[in-house]
C-alpha cells in the first residue's frame, strides 16, 4: 500500500500521524526526512534490488562497505530507520525487510550505548525466527543468494545475541519486578537454548552438510549426497556455519565434548573449500583450542592455536581494511596468545619460531615465568581475559534472590580450570631440577627440594613424579575426522623414567635453526636484484 | 543389552541414534537415560556420551536433577582414568550440584587421583566405601589406572611400593596384576615393569632441509 505512486500524493502522511495541526505536521515531515537522508533511501533501494536479482558482487560490496560507511556517517550511535519507513521504499519486499531487520538489530546491538532494550531483543529474536522459518519450513529451497560472509556473520550474530540475552537475563539487579516478570515468565521461550539448538541442527540437517563433508573426505562428489537444498551454496554454507555455531554454543555451556564432537565431519587441521572466511576459521580454532585446553589435551591445543596464529600473521593485510572484522580478529588473536601461553607453561614444547617471537615481543614471558613459579593469580587473570563469555542455559530460578548471576557460569569454569592448575602446581619446579641431569637418584632430588628431606619426603617426591607422568601423558590427535580421537603420548619436551631408585631423564635439545633465516635473506636479495635490473640509466 | 527409546511417532530408536539428533535434548528421554546410567554401574560398562547427555539435560532442566544419578556418573568417570572424562563432567555441573556434600567428596577423590597420591586415595576410599558399592569393578578400574601410571613411570619398582600403590593388596592379588600387565619379577623384591630406555630418550631436533624443499626457491633465483 505504500507504493511509489502514493508517495507523492498529499494523503500519504495520513497513514502515519496526521494531527490536523499544520505546524506539527510540518515538524513531523522535517524529522521524518531528517531521519531518512537521500543517500540512505537510495542505498536501500539499490540494496533491495541487488538482493532480488541475486547479484552477489553488488550485495557483498554494499554489505561489507556501503552499509558500514552509512552507519558511520548517519547512524553512529543511533538506530537505522524503522521497518515501516523502509517498507515504503522497497515496495514492502518481505524477504528484504527480514534481512534489513537482521542488520538493523545487529547495528543496535553493536552501536547503541547501553545496549538493546528488552523489546528490541525480543523482536530481533522473532525476526531470526521469521528468517529461519522462511528458509527451513519451505517445501522447496528458497531461491535466495547471499554472500558467504553475510551468512557466516548471520549465524555468528544469532549465537552472539543468544549469549548476550542470556547474560542480560542473568542480571537481576538492574531490573524492576515487572521487567523480570516479562523476561522470565511471559517471554521465557525467547532466545531459549532449545530454540537455538533446534535452528542450528535444522540447518545442519536440511543442508546434508555432514554427508557432504564426509563425501569430500572420501573424494566423492558432494553434490551426489547434497539433496535439493544442500545443492545450493546458500543452504550448504548455512549448514557449515551452523556446525561452527554449535561448536560455540556448546563451548559457552561448558560442554567441551559435544563442542568437538559436532565438528566431526570437518577436518579442522586441513584447509578446505569452506575455509575462505577468515573470521569463521579463527573463531573455529579459538573454540576448538579452548576445548582441548580444558580437556587437558595441551599438545592439541598448542597445535590448534599456533596454526591459526600463524595464519593470522600471514593474512593480516587481507582484512585490516574492514575495521569491524579486524577488531574482533585482533581481540580473538590476543586471547589465543594468552591461552597459548597458559598451555606452554603447563606443557612446555617447541613451537614455531615466529609465534615464539610474538610471545617475546609482547612480553608474555614475564607472566609465563610467574606462572611457572606457581603464581595462581596470573593463571586466573589470563584465563578470565581469554575465556569465552560462558552463559547459563536457563534463567535464574523464580525464587532466586535479586542478584547478579552473570558471572556464575564463568566462575564455575574457572574453578574447574584452577583445580587442574593446582594439581599441576609443583610440576614446573620438578621439571627445572630434572632438566639439569640425565640421571639423578630419588633421594638426591628430594634433598634439592627440601634440604632436610626424610624418608617420608622421598615418598612425597614419588607422588610428584607419578603426577608428572600422568599429567604429561595426554591424548593427542593424529589422524581421522574426529577431533576427539587420539592416542596417549608424552609430547612435552622433558620426559623421564624411574629405575628403582634412579631417575633417568630425557630432554629435547633443539639446535639453532638456520633454514628460515636463509630463505628470508634469499628472498630479500632476489627482490633487490629484480629492482636493480629494472633501473634504467 | 540394548535400550530403545520410544519416539513420539511411535517408532523406536537406540540410545546412540537418539543422541545423534535434536532428540538428545528432549527431557522425556531422561528416565531411560538414567536407567542406562544405572545399568552401566551394574554391568561395568561405560558410555561417556550418554552420561554427559544426562548432565546436560539437568543443566537445561534443573528441576529434574537427580543427585544419585549424578554421583554414579561422576564415579563412572573416575573408572575411565587416565582419560579426562571427569573434568568434562565437572564442567557441566550446576551450582546446586557443586554445593552437594557427596559431590564434593567425589571431587576430592578425583583430585587425589589426579595428583597420583594413590596411598591417600585408598585410605579415603575405605572411609567412603558405601558410596561406590553399587559400581561393579570400581576398585579394579582404579587399579587399572594405577597400573597405567606405574607402567609409564617405572622401569623397575619395589614390590612393596607396588603393593601399596595398588591399594595394599594381598600377595596373590599382586601376582594376578603382575600377570595381567605383563610385568615380571626380578629377584625377591623388584618387579620389572617395562623397558623404558629405548622409548624415553633424549631427542635432538636438528633442522633437515631437503633439496625438494628449496628447489623451487633456488630455481626462482636463476
Amino acid at each position: 500500500m505504500y507504493g511509489g505512486e502514493e508517495f507523492s500524493t498529499p494523503d500519504y502522511y495520513d497513514d502515519f500521524a496526521h494531527t490536523g495541526d499544520p505546524q506539527l505536521d510540518m515538524e513531523y515531515e522535517r524529522t521524518y526526512f531528517a531521519r531518512m537522508p537521500e543517500t540512505v533511501k537510495y542505498f536501500l533501494m539499490n540494496f533491495c534490488q541487488a538482493i532480488k536479482e541475486g547479484n552477489l558482487y553488488d550485495i557483498q560490496n554494499m554489505y561489507e562497505n556501503t552499509f558500514p560507511q552509512i552507519s558511520d556517517h548517519h547512524f553512529d550511535k543511533s538506530a537505522w530507520p524503522e521497518e515501516q519507513e523502509v517498507a515504503t521504499i522497497v515496495d514492502n519486499d518481505k524477504v528484504f525487510l527480514i534481512l534489513y531487520k537482521e542488520l538493523y538489530y545487529r547495528h543496535i546491538h553493536a552501536r547503541i550505548p547501553g545496549g538493546p532494550k528488552l523489546e528490541q531483543r525480543i523482536n530481533s529474536f522473532f525476526n531470526y525466527c521469521d528468517f529461519f522459518n522462511l528458509i527451513i519450513s519451505s517445501q522447496n529451497p528458497v531461491m535466495l543468494e547471499l554472500p558467504d560472509i553475510w551468512l557466516w556473520e548471520l549465524v555468528d550474530e544469532f549465537v552472539y545475541q543468544f549469549q548476550n540475552f542470556a547474560q542480560y537475563r542473568a542480571r537481576l539487579t538492574d531490573k524492576s519486578q515487572d521487567e523480570i516478570q516479562q523476561l522470565c515468565v511471559n517471554h521465557s521461550n525467547v532466545w531459549s537454548i532449545l530454540c537455538i539448538l533446534n535452528v542450528l541442527h535444522s540447518l545442519v540437517d536440511i543442508s546434508n552438510i555432514k554427508k557432504q563433508l564426509e563425501a569430500i573426505s572420501q573424494s566423492v562428489d558432494p553434490q551426489t549426497v547434497a539433496g535439493d537444498f544442500g545443492k545450493l551454496s546458500f543452504y550448504k554454507m548455512l549448514g557449515y556455519f551452523s556446525l561452527v555455531g554449535l561448536l560455540r554454543v556448546h563451548s559457552l555451556l561448558g560442554d567441551y565434548y559435544q563442542a568437538i564432537k559436532v565438528l566431526e565431519p570437518i577436518e579442522i587441521h586441513k584447509k578446505s573449500a569452506y575455509s575462505h572466511i577468515p573470521a569463521c576459521q579463527i573463531s573455529t580454532s579459538y573454540y576448538v583450542g579452548f576445548a582441548y585446553m580444558m580437556m587437558r589435551r595441551y599438545a592439541d591445543a598448542i597445535r590448534t592455536f599456533s596454526e591459526i596464529l600463524l595464519y593470522i600473521q600471514r593474512t593480516k593485510q587481507l582484512y585490516s581494511t574492514r575495521s569491524y572484522q579486524n577488531d574482533q580478529i585482533n581481540k580473538q588473536a590476543e586471547q589465543m596468545y594468552h591461552l597459548l601461553a597458559i598451555c606452554l607453561v603447563l606443557h612446555p614444547q617447541c613451537i614455531d619460531e615466529s609465534i615464539q617471537q610474538v610471545l617475546r615481543e609482547k612480553n608474555y614471558h614475564d607472566a609465563m615465568f610467574k606462572m611457572q613459579c606457581g603464581d595462581l593469580d596470573v593463571f586466573k587473570s589470563f584465563f578470565i581475559f581469554a575465556c569465552p563469555r560462558f552463559v547459563s542455559p536457563c534463567p535464574p530460578a523464580a525464587d532466586a534472590p535479586m542478584e547478579d548471576y552473570v558471572k556464575d557460569p564463568m566462575e564455575h569454569q574457572l574453578v574447574v580450570f584452577m583445580d587442574e592448575v593446582r594439581q599441576q602446581k609443583d610440576l614446573p619446579t620438578t621439571r627445572s631440577y630434572l632438566k639439569l641431569y640425565t640421571t639423578l637418584p630419588l633421594a638426591k632430588l628430594a634433598s634439592f627440594i627440601d634440604p632436610n628431606a626424610s624418608e617420608d619426603d622421598v615418598s612425597k617426591l614419588l607422588i610428584r613424579l607419578l603426577c608428572f607422568k600422568h599429567k604429561m601423558r595426554n591424548l593427542v590427535w593424529s589422524k581421522g575426522p574426529s577431533g576427539l580421537e587420539g592416542t596417549f603420548k608424552s609430547g612435552s619436551e622433558l620426559d623421564f623414567y624411574i629405575d628403582d631408585d634412579m631417575i633417568h631423564i630425557a630432554d629435547t635439545k633443539v639446535s639453532h635453526r638456520y633454514g628460515d633465516f636463509f630463505v628470508r635473506k634469499i628472498m630479500k636479495f632476489n627482490d633487490l636484484n629484480r629492482k636493480l635490473k629494472n633501473i634504467n640509466i | 543389552m540394548s535400550h530403545l527409546v520410544k519416539m513420539e511417532n511411535g517408532q523406536s530408536q537406540t540410545i546412540q541414534e537418539m543422541l545423534g539428533c535434536i532428540e538428545r535434548y528432549n527431557p522425556d528421554h531422561l528416565k531411560i537415560l538414567e536407567s542406562y546410567v544405572q545399568d552401566q554401574a551394574k554391568n561395568n560398562s561405560y558410555d561417556l556420551e550418554a552420561n554427559l547427555a544426562v548432565l546436560k539435560l539437568y543443566q537445561f532442566n534443573p528441576h529434574m536433577l537427580n543427585f544419585d544419578i549424578t554421583y554414579t556418573i561422576l564415579l563412572k568417570c573416575l573408572t575411565n582414568l587416565p582419560h579426562t572424562d571427569f573434568v568434562m563432567a565437572k564442567c557441566l555441573l550446576l551450582p546446586q550440584q557443586m554445593k552437594d556434600e557427596n559431590v564434593q567428596t567425589i571431587i576430592d577423590l578425583a583430585d587425589i587421583l589426579e595428583r597420583a597420591d594413590f596411598t591417600l586415595f585408598w585410605q579415603r576410599a575405605e572411609v567412603n566405601r558405601t558410596m561406590f558399592r553399587h559400581i561393579t569393578g570400581f576398585h579394579d578400574s582404579i587399579r587399572k589406572f594405577v597400573s597405567h601410571v606405574v607402567g609409564t613411570t617405572f622401569q623397575t619398582i619395589k614390590k612393596d611400593l607396588l603393593k601399596e600403590l595398588l591399594g595394599g593388596i594381598e600377595e596373590s592379588t599382586l601376582e594376578s596384576w603382575i600377570k595381567r600387565n605383563g610385568w615380571k619379577h626380578q629377584g625377591q623384591n623388584l618387579v620389572v615393569v617395562a623397558t623404558q630406555d629405548d622409548k624415553i630418550k633424549t631427542k635432538n631436533i636438528t633442522e633437515k632441509i631437503e633439496f625438494d624443499n628449496v628447489g623451487a626457491l633456488m630455481a626462482q633465483c636463476i
